[in-house]
């Protein structure tokens, strides 16, 4: 037999105001099951909750409805009341009077009306509430870190500093990601070698951290806490345990300095057998097989070369290499995937993003993007830190850098602000004019968004003191012209604030090109049950409130893959991440809501519609045996660990065998049929 | 072709160890057409086939009673070979397990309200876009009437006249379609032959049967007819295959299948979606894509 | 409060809205807190996302005396459950199909998004449907299959 207490608030003026608080208490007292109906003026104050704990005692009530604000603002507010008063929490609903009644329609007769139906769906809904206990579901106290640039990096020692053993697990044969290729920081202009090599190394001789380079994560199973994942070592042809990095095999490569070098973005050469760059952590070679003498002849039957390997003391080198997937158990997954820049002249991956013809990227040689004029002007890149242009190795005296390079651009198909761009602009200006004093910086811009500590003082000093020629304006055209016998990069833009046209013969041209998510990312983040936007951007939980978690329990985002954004950003979010992630492992158990779906095995067809359509990858179908193993039939089944109550289940169910619990079919057809006439 | 039929039957129970094929006889007390189950190699010149083997045999597939006799041979016509598709997609039989015959099918009789036959004007298939099964083991028949369609070139199984019928009704105003149906429900006596005819029908318990919470009322009163025929078309959405079965069981002569038709029409227009067509396909509910339509969401 | 006194008889359609815990819900509540006045003929029945709310809900309404139905959830990517709203978007545009052979008026069905910023859209769209559902009156023609049963 039902006892339900009905608890009314006024909240002071703002439901008394348009709803009549005394009728709609009268009212409701006389529904079917309704114990007690009181109101009150502050029912979540000390004084209101305890009336609700005192009529819980005093008539044994099975279940409450307050009648008051939304349920998010109070749900757990009132839970806690009636648990503390012995009542299981789950047993309370609530009616909410305030935002969508007294606050919204004046008419009191109306409101009131209104109020008294509200409740009643509330009263004929709890009647049908179960007691529920939360889920426990135990943890394994060791993440996963996917990306080892200066995110992924920061995440994996904050991680292991927090006495939690870490997969590090890396997709090129080197951590360190795009910082390690950048020459100069803003705004302080630190070396980017300098301070990320020390953390490199550290990574690599963690004893916290297991490191996994040329490597990808290929699954990923089981739910928050109790992941279980699968990453493929790639190949790599040269055993790491054995290799000592003499670096005799790659000296002795006849294939030496023919390869383009994707580390430096095709502007400098390597071997077969490699090093991305010298501070490589691991600084262990690896064979690019596809451009290997030996094992491209392997297949015809035929032993060519092998020069490295018999170069090799320590006899490192295996030509018969094969990929290996790798198992492990994790309790938290920290995504930090990073970016990539949109290649503006090429293909795009994106069939909405355009490129830009126009500018001539991949014609001509001397229109390069950011990454590569950071490796043109770095002291590691393949100049030596000497700026000279790709076509000719000439010393360029006039750079033309154009901002906003598809990002912000409609029309090609982005829309936001890459954010770093105009700060690594005018950085880009200071180190060309500290290494050509007599050469001219122009830069194209739309605005200078020069937001935080010091930023736009360092975008001052690259105007004031280093002389960049700032243009506000968009260029038009880029033309290879010939003049004086010199081949220039004719510029054609606008100054909108002079209002002219404003034509620069360059004799190289830098485009600050959008940033966009990383190779790969989304079916990483459907492996994840991850969400994305239409970028690719990983998508976080909360914008303001959970900015590195993700929708998928235990999964945490940091750096660029979720956003563009800078360095010390990054390592914020990526310090954020790392200390969400190891609040989750430091508990013995999770507590989850139990509020999920739940499946009546014995009715279950097990057609499969609602293992389709679970965006969390929670229902599986199972074989129901009997004592003697015999299988009896065949069912789907909700892991409660991994299922977040969404019900998507339930609605493309035929039979209804499976049911949300906490908004069941039983729950939700009563309130409707509370409102019939 | 029958002698066909019963020849390719004999040789599976002779060499694929198949212990029942389910096909077509002459069962009814006045030879009417209607489904034998075959156990033995000397019973198969029982089986028969002819313009009137409406039934979709294929609806025999997942009773446990059936499955219980061994490996399965079935005859199929095109559109009942579609149904074992989507039952095997949806995991309700092992296609391994089954020898589908499918036969070329020139179209089959439709019964009068009355019992009697006529090709003039009951013409079920004549129409009828698919001669040819699909995703069948054995072909029966002159598989040069026509294409074998399947998922390269779906086409909704459905006939021209079924398809001007429903044109014709969908170009009424909404209340004339609403008095059309409240005039067709009326007649339903919720007796669920529609349910048991059809192949896709097999949940274990169906959710008109279920009484916590009632989702639909269970008697044959107008609100429930309205709401039961409304539930029994949905569920079918992306999975009718469009062989009739439902209309052609009606005791009262309601054409079901102007219903799911609308929805196999709907599947292919909207998602390029034919049910049972494509082996190992998604389901069309359950599924998504980000791009999905949505003019009508504000 | 409104000093207007309506006609007694005046219509007061019943509209019934299946809404999304995390999107509509709250835009419902935002439109609460920003003190956007709509009127009172709308029930919301709060669910946890779009992809729970069944096909079979929205004739329940009807048979209940719904004079229009809403239901409304989070916009395509803003999802508390990355998908379920995908799900739903896919079944309602077959479920209008069904209606619409059935002789459902569609006029009384209506699908939005409605984020948990979109208060004044709340706002606006329950006055649309209240406005345009007094003026097409009571859904006479289900409640009747329903009086007959």
């Amino acid at each position: 037999m039902a006892k339900i207490g009905v608890f009314t608030c006024w909240c002071g003026e703002n439901i008394a105001r348009n709803v009549d608080v005394q009728a709609v208490s009268e009212a409701i007292s006389k529904l079917p099951g309704v114990a007690c109906s009181e109101n009150y003026k502050y029912m979540c104050s000390e004084p209101g909750q305890t009336l609700i704990a005192d009529k819980i005692k005093e008539l044994g009530l099975t279940g409450v409805v307050v009648a008051s604000c939304s349920p998010h603002m109070h749900l757990k507010t009132f839970r806690k009341t009636v648990e503390l008063a012995g009542v299981n929490p789950y047993l309370v609903e609530m009616a909410n009077i305030r935002e969508q009644c007294s606050w919204v329609h004046n008419d009191k007769p109306v409101a009131t009306a209104k109020a008294i139906e509200l409740i009643g769906m509330a009263v004929a809904k709890v009647r049908r509430n179960a007691a529920l206990e939360p889920i426990k579901v135990p943890v394994t106290k060791r993440a996963l870190v996917i990306g080892a640039g200066v995110a992924g990096i920061q995440a994996a020692l904050d991680l292991a500093a927090g006495g939690v053993e870490v997969i590090l697990v890396e997709r090129e044969p080197s951590v360190g990601g795009k910082m390690a290729g950048l020459s100069e920081t803003f705004p302080t202009l630190d070396c980017s070698q300098c301070i990320l090599t020390p953390r490199m190394v550290e990574v690599g001789q963690h004893p916290n951290i297991k490191l996994m380079t040329y490597s990808e994560v290929e699954k990923v199973d089981g739910y928050v806490g109790n992941f279980k994942v699968t990453v493929r070592k790639k190949a790599r042809y040269v055993d790491i345990t054995k290799c000592t990095g003499c670096g005799s095999c790659w000296n002795a490569c006849p294939k030496k300095g023919k390869i383009p070098n994707s580390f430096d973005y095709g502007l400098g050469n390597r071997g077969a057998i490699y090093i991305p760059f010298p501070q490589a952590v691991p600084a262990r070679p690896t064979i690019d097989a596809d451009n290997c003498i030996r094992i491209q002849n392997m297949a015809k039957g035929k032993e060519l070369c092998g020069i490295c390997s018999k170069q090799c003391a320590a006899q490192a080198i295996n030509f018969h290499d094969q990929d290996e997937l790798v198992e492990f158990d994790v309790g938290a997954i920290v995504v930090a995937t990073g970016y990539k820049l949109y290649s503006i002249g090429k293909e795009q991956e994106n069939p909405n993003i355009k490129g830009y013809g126009e500018y001539g990227y991949g014609k001509y040689k001397d229109v390069v993007d950011s990454l590569q004029f950071e490796r043109i002007i770095s002291a590691s890149g393949p100049t030596g830190g000497e700026p000279k242009r790709p076509s000719d190795g000439a010393t360029p005296k006039t750079i033309v850098f154009i901002q906003c390079t598809g990002s912000r651009d409609n029309a090609k198909g982005i829309t936001y602000c890459s954010k770093i761009c105009c700060m690594y602009t005018a950085k880009h200006t200071m180190l060309f004019k500290h290494k050509v004093h007599d050469g001219t910086a122009h830069v194209f811009y739309m605005d200078i968004r020069s937001g935080g500590k010091m930023y736009d003082e360092f975008v001052r000093r690259a105007i004031e003191q280093d002389g960049a020629q700032y243009h506000r304006g968009r260029v038009s055209k880029i033309e290879k012209v010939t003049v004086d016998g010199q081949t220039k990069y004719r510029c054609y833009g606008a100054d909108t604030l002079a209002g002219t046209p404003c034509v620069v013969d360059a004799d190289m041209v830098v485009l600050a090109c959008a940033m966009v998510p990383s190779t790969g990312v989304k079916s990483l983040a459907q492996k994840l049950s991850v969400g994305y936007n239409e970028y690719g951007f990983l998508s976080e939980s909360h914008p303001k409130l959970r900015p590195v978690e993700t929708n998928a329990a235990g999964v945490f985002v940091c750096g660029a893959c979720q956003g563009p954004k800078d360095i010390p950003e990054t390592v914020a979010q990526a310090s954020a991440a790392a200390g969400k992630a190891l609040i989750m492992l430091s508990q013995p158990f999770l507590t989850r809501e139990p509020e999920i779906a739940t499946v009546d095995e014995k009715l279950c067809a097990a057609c499969g519609a609602c293992v389709k359509a679970c965006p969390y990858k929670a229902i599986s179908i199972e074989e129901i045996r009997d004592r003697k193993g015999n299988l009896v039939k065949m069912t789907s089944r909700v892991n409660p660990g991994l299922c977040m109550g969404c019900g998507t289940c339930v609605a493309v169910c035929p039979s209804k065998s499976v049911d949300l619990i906490g908004f069941t079919d039983d729950q939700v057809y009563a309130q409707i049929e509370s409102l019939l006439d | 072709m029958e002698n066909e039929l019963r020849n390719a039957i004999r040789e599976l129970f002779a060499n694929q160890g198949v212990g029942v094929a389910i096909g077509y006889g002459r069962v009814g007390v006045d030879g009417a057409v209607g489904a034998v189950f075959v156990t033995s190699p000397d019973d198969v010149d029982q089986l028969v086939w002819n313009n009137e083997c409406r039934q979709n045999l294929a609806v025999h597939l997942t009773r446990p009673e059936v499955k219980a006799l061994g490996k399965i041979a079935i005859v199929c016509k095109p559109c009942d070979a579609r149904a074992v598709v989507v039952l095997a997609n949806e995991a309700q039989i092992k296609r391994e397990d089954l020898v589908v015959v499918g036969v070329v099918c020139e179209g089959i009789r439709n019964v009068k309200p009355d019992g009697s036959t006529s090709d003039k004007d009951y013409p079920k298939c004549e129409t009828c876009v698919q001669h040819v099964p699909a995703n069948v083991d054995v072909v029966i028949g002159e598989t040069s009437k026509g294409e074998a369609l399947d998922a390269k070139n779906a086409e909704v199984a459905t006939t021209a006249g079924h398809q001007a019928k429903l044109a014709k009704l969908r170009a009424m105003s909404a209340e004339e379609r609403f008095q059309y149906w409240r005039d067709e429900f009326s007649r339903c006596v919720r007796c669920y032959a529609c349910r048991q005819s059809c192949p896709l029908c097999y949940c274990n318990r169906c959710v008109a049967d279920k009484n916590r919470p009632a989702r639909i009322d269970t008697s044959a009163s107008l609100k429930g007819n309205f709401a039961w025929n409304i539930l029994r078309a949905f569920h079918l959405a992306g999975r009718c295959v469009g062989c009739g079965a439902c209309a052609s069981a009606c005791p009262a002569g309601i054409e079901l299948d102007l219903l799911n038709l609308t929805l196999a029409n709907a599947a292919k227009e909207h998602f390029g979606f034919v049910a049972g067509t494509e082996v190992g396909a998604a389901p069309l509910i359950g599924t998504y894509d980000r791009d999905d339509k949505e003019e009508f969401i504000r | 409060m409104s000093t207007e006194t309506k006609a007694p008889d005046a219509f007061e359609p019943k509209i019934v809205a299946f809404v999304c815990n995390w999107c509509t819900y709250l835009g419902a509540d935002l439109a609460g807190t920003n003190r956007l006045e709509y009127p009172a003929n709308v029930r919301i029945i709060r669910l946890p996302c779009t992809g729970r709310i069944d096909f079979n809900l929205i004739v329940k309404a009807f048979e209940i005396g719904a004079d229009a139905v809403l239901v409304s959830g989070c916009h395509p990517g803003d999802c508390h459950y990355t998908a379920g709203n995908f799900h739903a978007r896919r079944r309602w545009k077959l479920f209008r199909e069904l209606l619409d052979t059935v002789g459902v008026d569609l006029n009384r069905v209506y699908f939005s998004w409605i984020s948990a910023a979109e208060g004044a859209k709340f706002q606006s769209l329950v006055t649309e449907i209240v406005e345009k559902t007094k003026a097409m009156g009571p859904y006479q023609e289900y409640k009747s299959i329903v009086a007959e049963s």
